[in-house]
């Protein structure tokens, strides 16, 4: 005989392994598949709440940023031709840019941001002029859009860009963006003067060497702080060791901070910060927990394959992971213990899709 | 530009019009994450010099590859070059079968 006790504590035990969790409630993921679809996750029942097709996505689904209210998903399409707005509620399309005319050749290579009042939307321009005989590199530029500009939107600004960019990052106050590239700029959104350069090549790190990021995964919505991953060489006596480190840029008040946390010992593509900025978690092989205020590695599981990118419950007690193959992971953040996967429909690989968060409690 | 001897008409072309000022400037293609701009050991080396850090399983990275143009000589380039290769397979773990070699338009 089992005491109701007992019955109890089995069925909070089948909700921790792999059932329902009060903790995530509210949270709803975001992801993308090929060759066009669009998922809409509901992280307490680990379910697909939609699947959208995008229209026109020709194979491709890359970068997603939710509109600052959550109502629609702004996704990088079309070999990162185009950029698409589609209503998380019926999944319609009611923005399009077509960035390419003819004979000219625009990749906005993973990089577009949002304004804070979800009315203009900003990408990054790499122009190539197709011409009979060779092709021509134009100088990359800021396009802004007014995301009202209905499937055939054209650009309302634009003005020039640094070379190298890979990810936009807006920042709350809605005047000026963060462009991450070789180095991290600061322009202003209503006129694209350059405000500031610092970091990440050009970081003047104390028995550093240069260091190094890949980051295109903007994620910023758990703490209102991107981080990533970084990479260089701390001089050590007479050796150089290679050092990981975490990279933080609170973008409401622009701090930027650099932390070693172990030596070089596993990779990891990409990471979140939780929601109380204590811990972080990256991705790759590994799922990895950084204790932040510690500077250390607080642990480190295996996972089933590699994955691209993370993503934190709005609460902090969940771990999401996706990006690369068909499937979203859900772990504790405590233990690091899978909770669960989620298997998108079609099994369709998510490449670099974004994982991103939207809150609807 | 002294140590280098040109091999061919347009070598030598290009090196008169250096020395005359008329070569315009070499761009690289734009961004780390471009065609041919990404010179990163890792397609078949990991970091450390071996295998195990590398993509598990290879499969999982196939896309990631194609799409962004990462490793263009040894995974197609789905940006620009063969934007095809990857139709109706959207899964690299179950359609790499189908997945075939590319090769240059003649």
């Amino acid at each position: 005989m089992v005491r109701p006790s007992r019955i109890a504590a089995l069925l909070l035990a089948a909700a921790l392994a792999g059932g329902v969790t009060a903790a995530a409630a509210g949270d709803l993921i975001l992801t993308g598949a090929k060759p066009d679809r669009l998922f809409v996750i509901d992280a307490a029942s680990r379910s697909v709440k939609s699947e959208f097709r995008i229209a026109g996505a020709n194979g491709q689904v890359g970068t997603i940023v939710p509109s600052p209210d959550g109502r629609i998903a702004y996704v990088l399409v079309n070999r990162m031709e185009s950029i698409v707005g589609i209503d998380l509620a019926d999944g319609h399309a009611m923005f399009r840019a077509d960035l390419s005319t003819p004979g000219e050749r625009v990749k906005a290579l993973f990089a577009f941001t949002v304004t804070p009042d979800g009315k203009e939307l900003i990408a990054y321009e790499v122009p190539t002029k197709l011409l009979p005989s060779e092709y021509q590199v134009e100088e990359p530029r800021f396009a802004v859009f007014k995301t009202s500009g209905g499937l055939k939107a054209k650009a309302v600004r634009q003005y020039p860009a640094q070379r190298r960019l890979h990810m936009l990052l807006m920042r709350p106050s809605g005047k000026s963006f963060y462009a991450l590239g070789f180095d991290l700029y600061e322009y202003d959104v209503q006129t694209g003067k350059l405000l500031g350069t610092r970091g990440i090549q050009k970081w003047q790190l104390p028995a550093h060497s240069q260091p190094d990021l890949l980051a295109f995964w903007p994620v910023t919505e758990p703490s209102g702080v991107f981080t990533s991953p970084l990479y260089s060489e701390a001089q050590q006596g007479a050796a150089a060791a290679p050092m990981t480190a975490l990279m933080s840029l609170d973008v409401a008040s622009g701090a930027l901070d650099y932390r070693d946390f172990e030596p070089l010992s596993a990779l990891i593509f990409s990471t979140v910060l939780s929601p109380d900025r204590k811990t972080a978690y990256g991705v790759y092989s590994t799922l990895t927990k950084v204790d932040v205020e510690g500077r250390k590695l607080a642990a480190r599981v295996p996972l089933d394959h590699t994955f691209y990118s993370v993503n934190v419950a709005s609460d902090g007690q969940e771990i999401y992971i996706g990006g690369a193959m068909c499937d979203v992971g859900f772990y504790d953040a405590a233990s690091l213990e899978k909770r669960a996967m989620l298997k998108l429909p079609g099994c369709a690989d998510q490449s670099v899709a974004s994982l991103r968060v939207i809150r609807t409690h | 530009m002294s140590e280098l001897k040109p091999t061919n008409r347009k070598a030598e072309l290009l090196l008169e019009a250096v020395a005359e000022g008329h070569a315009a400037e070499v761009y690289a293609m734009d961004t780390v994450a471009g065609c041919a701009t990404t010179f990163d050991p890792g397609w078949e080396v990991d970091p450390f010099g071996g295998v195990a850090s590398l993509c598990q399983p290879m499969e999982a990275d196939l896309y990631g590859c194609s799409d962004p143009c990462w490793w263009p000589a040894q995974v197609p380039d789905t940006m620009n070059t063969y934007p095809d290769w990857d139709a109706g397979k959207p899964s690299a773990q179950n359609d790499w079968r189908e997945l075939d070699a590319v090769f240059p338009k003649k």
